[in-house]
C-alpha cells in the first residue's frame, strides 16, 4: 500500500508544528523519520494515524485522496502504530490488549482461547517470556512497550509506524524487533521508523526523511546516500551547532548541591554528583532514562530511600515541593510547561508572581495587582517577553514566550539552584538562542543550574560538565570541551554502553591530576 | 493455586468474609433472623437495590457519575403505573414501554454528555431535575394505587423464602456479568473506562460506547423502578428518591474504580447483600433506622480508604 | 516590549468588560423575567413579595457561595445540605435544650459547620479520592448522625429574637440580604485580593503547576472545604431565623440551586475561575423564577423541570464560550 501526504500543515495556538510537509511511504521499505525534539515527527505520525486532522494539504492512499477523521479510519485503511506514550488498558490482560482492535469471537462471545493463542503468536516474535494472561498494569515499562509492538503487529497492517520503539527496551529485544521488521518488509509491508538513534536508523532503513522545525530538510533519501554527518546536518541545519553564549566565568569549585548515593522510590540507584556554584551541569539521557524523575525527587516529589543531599555543605531533607522552594531556594522548570509549568488561563503577571505570593502579600494577607506587577514587570522586561500587557493570558503566548514566563517565576523567587528540564522543546531557533543566553546569564548572577536535556547541540552549547544517565543510573560524567563532533560521540558512547564510567573517571582524573 | 488461595486473592473475599461473619452474628443474636419470613423480607429488599446498584455500576465503568438513576426510575415507575391504571394497557405492554422510557432517558444522558463534552455529573444532575419535574408534574404527587392484580401478585408471591421478585435481578446479574466479561461491546465499555485515549487509538468508538453505558444504566433504572412498583403494590412518585447514595455505595464498596475501567458484578452484588443484611439487622434489633444512613456513609468512606490503601501498596510494589 | 501604560490599561478595560459580559448578560435576563412576571401577575412586584424574595435570595445566595468556593478548587461538595441541617439542629439544641443565648448558639452552629467542612477537606486531601464520593459519603454520614442524635425532632421553642430577626423588614428588603451581601463582599476580597484566595484558585486551575510553584495545594483545598462548611452553616442559620424553628428537613433540596447560581454566574466546573457577582446574579435569577412560577401558580413541580433545563443551558453556554474563546485565539501568535 502506498501512503503519502502532500503539502500538509498543522498548527496549534502559538506554534507551527508542520509547514508544507510532504512525505511518502512505499510498500516493501523501511522508511526512517528523523528530527530533533520538536521538529514535528510526532505530529506527523498523529496525522497519519488519524489522531489529528491536518490544517492543509492532502492525504493519499494508493494515489487516491483520503481522510482519516479518527484512529478508526486509519486502522480501517490498514495503518497501525506504536506511539511514543503507552496506550494500553491497565486492567486488561496482555493478550486482550494485543488483540483489542480485533477480538476473536465464537458465537457472539469473546473467544479467550483464541485471544491468548493469537496474542502469543505475535508476542513470541519479540519476547516469549511475557505471559499473555498477566495484567498489563503489573508489567515493567519495557514489557509494556513490547506488548504495544506486538499489538501493532497483530493488525497485520499494510503500513506500520513505530515512534521511538526501542526507547525502553534492551538491545536484545531491539534486535528481535528489527528481525521482525525486516521480515515484514520482505512481505511487502511499508514501515515508518521514527528514531533519533543514528546507528539503528543507518543499520535498518532503506530511506530516510528528516524534519527540522516543522519542515522537510531531507525527503526520502536513500540511506546509502546519507552519511551520518549528512543526516545530522539535515537535523540541525549546519555542521557545527555550538553557539557562543558569552564568556563563562571560571567556575569556582564551591559545591552548591552535593548528592551522594541517592536511591529513590522512582527507581534511581546510587546516584552521586556535585553541582558547583554558578555552574551549568548538564544531565543528558534519552527519554525514559530517569532524569525528570531525578528532578522530581530533588524537589520533594518522590521518596528518597537511601543517600544524602547536601546544600552548601549542610544535609537537607526535602519533604515536599513547597519546602524545597521556600526553605532551600530550589526551583524546577518543568519539561511540560503547558500542564506543569504554567497556569495557562492566568495572566503573565500571576504566573510570574505565583512563587512569591506569600512573600509579597501585606501583613493582612492582601495581595494587590500592584504588588504582583512590581515583581513581574522588571522580569518581563529583562527577559524580553513580548506582550501588549502583563494581563495577557499565558495560554495565548508563543511557546518561546511561555517558556520565558516559566523561567521568570523562578527568578522572582530568587532561587539559588534551578533545575531546568528540556527548556527549548517546540521553540523556534531565535527564541531558543535567547533562552540559552538567558540561562547563561542566570548563572553569571550566581544561580547554579542543573540542565536536563536530550538536545545534543543545546547540551554542548550550555553545559560546563555533562552527566549521562541511563536506566535511572548515572553512567558517565565528563567535562565539556565544546567541540560538537567529539562531545556528541563521547556522550552517545556512554548512552550505548560503549564507554565505561570507570574509564571516564580515569580520564577526568588524568585531566585534573 | 489451592482453592483457599484463589479465594483470598479475589477482591471480594473481604466482603464475603464480612457477610459470613454478619450472618453468623445475626443468627446467633436474633432468633427471628433465620425464619422463612425474615429471609423472604431480606431477599425482597435485595431485589431493587441490586438492580439500582448495577445501573450506577455501568456508568461508573466508563468513568461517569450518574445522578439521574433515581429520578429516571421514579419517572418510569409512574409512567408504567399510569399506563396500567389510567390507560388500561396490559401489564406486558406497560412494562415494555417503561423499559423503553428508561433506555430513552439513558440515551439522552449519554448524548448530552458526549455531544457537549460536559461532565456527566452535571448533565445527570440537570436531567435528574427534569425527570423529577415531569414526574411530579404528571402525578402531582399522587400515587397510582389501582394496579393490575397479577402485577401486584408478582411482587408478593414466593417459593418458600424466595420471592418471585428475585428472578429478574438474578437474571440481570448473570446477563450483566456475561456482558462485561465476554461480549465485545462489554469489553469495549471497560476499555473506554480503563483508558479512554488508548481505547480510541484502538479504534473503539468511544462516544458510542459511553452512550451505550448510559442507555443500559437507564434500562436498569427502569427495571429497578418496575420491581419497586411491584414490591410496593402501587406506583409511588417517590420511588427512586433514596436511590442515589446506595447506587454509589454498593459498587464502591465492591471495589469499583472511580475513574472507570474496573467494576465487578459479583463484588457489587455482595456489597448489596452486606448493606441489606445491615439494614435487616437494624430492624430486628429495633435500632434507630437512621443508623443505616450513617453506616452507609461510613462504609463508603472505609471502602474508599481501603481501595486507596491497596492502590498505594500496588504502586509501591 | 512592555507597551506604554495607555495600551496596558485599555487592554485591562477590555479584559474586564469581557469578564463581566457574562454577569451583564445574566442581569439582562433577570430584568427580562421581572418584566414578564410583573406584567403577567402584578403581585410579583408587591412589597410583600419583594420582601419574601429578598429573604429567599439571601439564603440561596449563600448556598450558592458554599458550592462556589469548592468549585474554585475544581471539586464539589455534595454535603452542603447535610452540613446546613447539622448546624441548624445543633444551634437549635444549644438554644432550646441547653438554654444558651442566641449568639452563642449561632456561633456554635457556625463552628460545627466549619468543622464538618474541614473533615471533608481533610479526607479529600489525605485519601486523594474524588471530592464527589467523599462528600456523598459524608453527606450520608452527617445526615444520619444528625438524625440519630436528634431523633428528628423539631426545635420550635427557640428564643423569640431569632424568629423576629427573620421577620424583620426594611421596607421591601430583609436584613438577611444585607448579611448575604456582606458575605459576598468578603468573598470578593478573598478571591481577588488575598494570597489565600489566589492559592485556592490556582489549585483549581492547575493543581500540579501550582504545587510545583510552591503553592500549598493540599492546605488550600482543606481551607476551601472548611469555608464551604462555614457558608453552608450560615445559610442554614439564616433559614433558621426565617423559619423560626430548627427542622431536620433543612438542606434536602439545596444541591441543584447551589450549583446553578455559581455556574450561571460563570464559575468553571473544572475549577480555577469563579465570579462572586455572577453567582449573586445567578441566585437572583433562580429566586426570580421560583417566585414568579409560584405567583403564577404554575406549580412547584414544573419548577424542577425548569431548573434542570436551566442548568443544562448554563453549562452548554459555558462550554460554547470556552470553545469560542479557544477558536478566536488560534492563529494569534504573540
Amino acid at each position: 500500500m502506498d501512503l503519502a501526504i502532500e503539502a500538509v500543515g498543522k498548527h496549534f495556538p502559538g506554534v507551527v508544528a508542520l509547514d508544507d510537509v510532504s512525505f511518502e511511504i512505499r510498500p516493501g521499505e523501511i522508511h526512517a523519520l528523523m528530527g530533533e525534539n520538536g521538529a514535528g515527527k510526532s505530529t506527523l505520525i498523529k496525522i497519519i494515524t488519524g489522531l489529528y486532522q491536518p490544517d492543509g494539504g492532502r492525504l493519499l492512499i494508493d494515489n487516491k485522496e483520503s481522510r482519516f477523521a479518527s484512529p478508526r479510519d486509519a486502522i480501517g485503511a490498514g495503518v497501525s502504530a506504536v506511539h511514543q506514550e503507552r496506550n494500553l488498558i491497565p486492567r486488561f490482560s496482555v493478550g486482550e490488549n494485543i488483540m483489542l482492535e480485533n477480538l476473536p469471537t465464537r458465537r457472539r462471545l469473546v473467544d479467550y482461547e483464541a485471544v491468548h493463542a493469537q496474542a502469543r503468536r505475535f508476542l513470541d516474535l519479540i519476547d516469549p517470556s511475557i505471559d499473555t494472561r498477566a495484567e498489563v498494569r503489573r508489567l515493567s515499562v519495557a514489557q509494556m512497550q513490547i506488548v504495544e509492538i506486538a499489538k501493532a503487529l497483530s493488525l497485520e497492517a499494510g503500513v506500520l509506524l513505530l515512534d521511538e520503539p526501542t526507547a525502553s527496551i534492551t538491545d536484545h529485544e531491539a534486535q528481535a524487533l528489527f528481525a521482525v521488521l525486516r521480515h515484514l518488509r520482505s512481505e511487502g509491508k511499508a514501515i515508518v521508523f521514527v528514531s533519533h538513534k543514528l546507528e539503528e536508523v543507518i543499520a535498518l532503513s532503506d530511506r530516510v526523511t528528516v524534519l527540522r522545525d516543522g519542515k522537510v530538510a531531507a525527503a526520502g533519501e536513500p540511506i546509502a546516500r546519507m552519511s551520518r554527518s549528512r543526516i545530522v546536518s539535515a537535523m540541525i541545519g549546519r555542521e557545527e551547532r555550538t553557539a557562543e553564549i558569552g564568556a563563562r566565568n571560571a567556575v569556582g569549585g564551591v559545591p552548591a548541591l552535593e548528592v551522594s548515593g541517592l536511591t529513590t522510590s522512582l527507581g534511581h540507584r546510587e546516584v552521586s554528583f556535585t553541582l558547583r556554584q554558578g555552574e551549568i551541569l548538564g544531565l543528558y539521557g534519552l527519554v525514559g532514562s530517569g532524569r525528570t524523575e531525578l528532578a522530581r525527587a530533588l524537589m520533594g516529589d518522590a521518596r528518597i530511600l537511601a543517600g544524602e543531599i547536601r546544600l552548601r555543605g549542610e544535609p537537607i531533607f526535602v519533604t515536599d515541593t513547597p519546602t524545597a522552594i521556600r526553605r532551600y531556594r530550589m526551583g524546577y522548570v518543568s519539561e511540560d510547561r503547558k500542564s506543569e509549568g504554567l497556569i495557562l488561563a492566568d495572566s503573565i503577571r500571576a504566573n510570574i508572581a505565583i512563587t512569591v505570593w506569600r512573600s509579597i502579600a501585606s501583613g493582612l494577607g492582601l495581595l494587590t495587582r500592584r504588588a504582583e506587577e512590581r515583581v513581574a514587570e522588571p522580569l518581563a522586561r529583562r527577559l524580553d517577553i513580548r506582550t501588549p500587557s502583563l494581563d495577557q493570558q499565558v495560554g495565548k503566548l508563543s511557546g518561546g514566550n511561555q517558556q520565558k514566563v516559566s523561567i521568570a517565576k523562578w527568578l522572582a523567587a530568587g532561587v539559588d539552584i534551578l533545575i531546568i528540564d528540556e527548556p527549548t522543546v517546540g521553540i523556534d531557533i531565535k527564541t531558543k538562542a535567547a533562552i540559552h543566553e538567558l540561562i547563561a546569564e542566570i548563572t553569571r548572577g550566581g544561580v547554579s543550574v542543573l540542565l536536563i536535556s536530550s538536545d545534543m547541540p543545546e547540551m554542548i552549547t550550555l553545559a560546563d560538565r555533562i552527566l549521562i544517565m541511563r536506566d535511572f543510573v548515572l553512567v558517565g560524567e565528563i567535562e565539556n570541551e565544546r567541540r560538537y563532533e567529539t562531545m556528541s560521540r563521547r556522550i552517545m558512547g556512554f548512552i550505548h554502553g560503549e564507554i565505561d564510567m570507570v574509564d571516564a573517571k580515569g580520564q577526568a582524573e588524568a585531566n585534573h591530576g | 493455586m489451592t482453592v483457599a488461595r484463589r479465594f483470598f486473592t479475589q477482591e471480594w473475599s473481604a466482603l464475603a468474609v464480612a457477610i459470613a461473619i454478619g450472618l453468623a452474628t445475626l443468627s446467633a443474636l436474633s432468633p427471628a433472623f433465620l425464619t422463612e419470613y425474615n429471609l423472604y423480607v431480606v431477599l425482597r429488599s435485595f431485589c431493587v437495590v441490586l438492580v439500582v446498584a448495577f445501573a450506577q455500576m455501568l456508568t461508573l465503568a466508563v468513568g461517569q457519575l450518574n445522578l439521574a438513576v433515581g429520578a429516571l426510575g421514579g419517572l418510569v415507575a409512574i409512567a408504567v403505573g399510569g399506563m396500567m391504571e389510567k390507560l388500561g394497557l396490559p401489564t406486558g405492554v406497560a412494562v415494555f414501554v417503561g423499559l423503553a422510557i428508561g433506555v430513552a432517558g439513558g440515551v439522552l444522558n449519554g448524548l448530552l454528555t458526549v455531544r457537549t463534552g460536559i461532565n456527566g455529573f452535571i448533565v445527570t444532575l440537570a436531567t435528574a431535575s427534569v425527570f423529577t419535574g415531569i414526574n411530579l408534574g404528571v402525578t402531582e404527587s399522587i400515587p397510582f394505587y389501582n394496579l393490575p392484580p397479577d402485577f401486584v401478585a408478582f411482587g408478593v408471591k414466593r417459593f418458600f423464602a424466595v420471592p418471585y421478585l428475585l428472578i429478574p435481578p438474578v437474571i440481570a446479574a448473570l446477563l450483566l456479568a456475561l456482558f462485561l466479561a465476554r461480549t465485545v461491546p462489554g469489553r469495549y465499555l471497560l476499555a473506554v473506562g480503563g483508558n479512554p485515549h488508548a481505547a480510541e487509538l484502538s479504534g473503539i468508538p468511544r462516544d458510542r460506547i459511553v452512550v451505550l453505558a448510559h442507555a443500559l444504566s437507564g434500562l436498569l433504572s427502569a427495571v429497578g423502578a418496575i420491581l419497586a412498583e411491584a414490591q410496593l403494590g402501587s406506583a409511588q412518585p417517590t420511588i427512586g428518591a433514596d436511590w442515589l447514595v446506595i447506587s454509589f455505595a454498593a459498587p464502591i464498596i465492591g471495589g469499583a474504580a472511580l475513574t472507570g475501567g474496573h467494576v465487578s458484578v459479583a463484588a457489587t452484588a455482595l456489597a448489596v447483600v452486606l448493606v441489606v443484611l445491615i439494614q435487616n439487622g437494624m430492624v430486628l434489633a429495633k435500632v434507630d433506622p437512621y443508623w443505616v444512613q450513617f453506616l452507609l456513609g461510613a462504609l463508603i468512606l472505609s471502602a474508599v480508604g481501603l481501595n486507596r490503601f491497596r492502590a498505594i501498596r500496588i504502586e509501591r510494589a | 516590549m512592555i507597551a506604554s501604560v495607555d495600551m496596558g490599561s485599555s487592554f485591562r478595560l477590555k479584559a474586564w468588560l469581557a469578564e463581566q459580559s457574562n454577569a451583564i448578560g445574566l442581569a439582562g435576563i433577570v430584568l427580562l423575567f421581572w418584566i414578564v412576571f410583573a406584567s403577567l401577575a402584578p403581585g410579583f412586584i408587591s412589597p410583600f413579595n419583594l420582601f419574601a424574595m429578598s429573604r429567599t435570595l439571601a439564603i440561596d445566595t449563600v448556598i450558592g457561595f458554599s458550592t462556589m468556593v469548592v468549585l474554585a478548587t475544581g471539586g464539589m461538595n455534595l454535603a452542603i445540605g447535610a452540613i446546613g441541617v447539622c448546624s441548624v439542629m445543633f444551634a437549635g439544641y444549644l438554644m432550646q435544650v441547653l438554654s444558651l443565648p442566641g449568639p452563642v448558639a449561632l456561633a456554635g452552629g457556625l463552628a460545627l459547620g466549619s468543622l464538618l467542612g474541614w473533615i471533608n477537606g481533610f479526607a479529600i486531601v489525605r485519601t486523594g479520592v474524588n471530592s464527589f464520593i467523599i462528600t456523598l459519603a459524608s453527606a450520608s454520614l452527617f445526615n444520619g448522625g444528625m438524625l440519630i442524635l436528634t431523633k428528628a425532632v423539631i426545635f420550635n421553642g427557640l428564643p423569640p429574637t431569632i424568629a423576629e430577626f427573620g421577620r424583620m423588614r426594611w421596607d421591601v428588603v430583609s436584613p438577611l440580604l444585607l448579611v448575604a451581601l456582606l458575605i459576598g463582599s468578603a468573598l470578593i476580597v478573598l478571591f481577588r485580593l488575598t494570597a489565600l484566595g489566589r492559592e485556592i484558585l490556582a489549585a483549581g486551575a492547575n493543581a500540579r503547576a501550582a504545587e510545583l510553584s510552591g503553592v500549598p495545594v493540599g492546605r488550600a483545598i482543606v481551607i476551601a472545604h472548611t469555608l464551604s462548611g462555614l457558608l453552608a452553616a450560615s445559610a442554614g442559620l439564616m433559614l433558621l431565623s426565617r423559619l423560626g424553628a430548627a427542622m431536620p428537613s433543612v438542606g434536602q433540596d439545596w444541591l441543584l440551586p447551589s450549583f446553578l447560581a455559581p455556574v450561571l454566574g460563570g464559575a468553571l466546573l473544572s475549577g480555577g475561575s469563579v465570579s462572586v457577582v455572577g453567582a449573586m446574579i445567578g441566585a437572583l435569577l433562580v429566586t426570580t423564577i421560583r417566585s414568579g412560577l409560584l405567583i403564577l401558580q404554575v406549580g412547584n413541580f414544573w419548577l424542577q423541570l425548569f431548573l434542570g433545563v436551566m442548568l443544562l443551558l448554563a453549562v452548554l453556554l459555558d462550554r460554547y464560550r470556552a470553545v469560542y474563546a479557544e477558536r478566536r485565539s488560534l492563529g494569534r501568535r504573540i
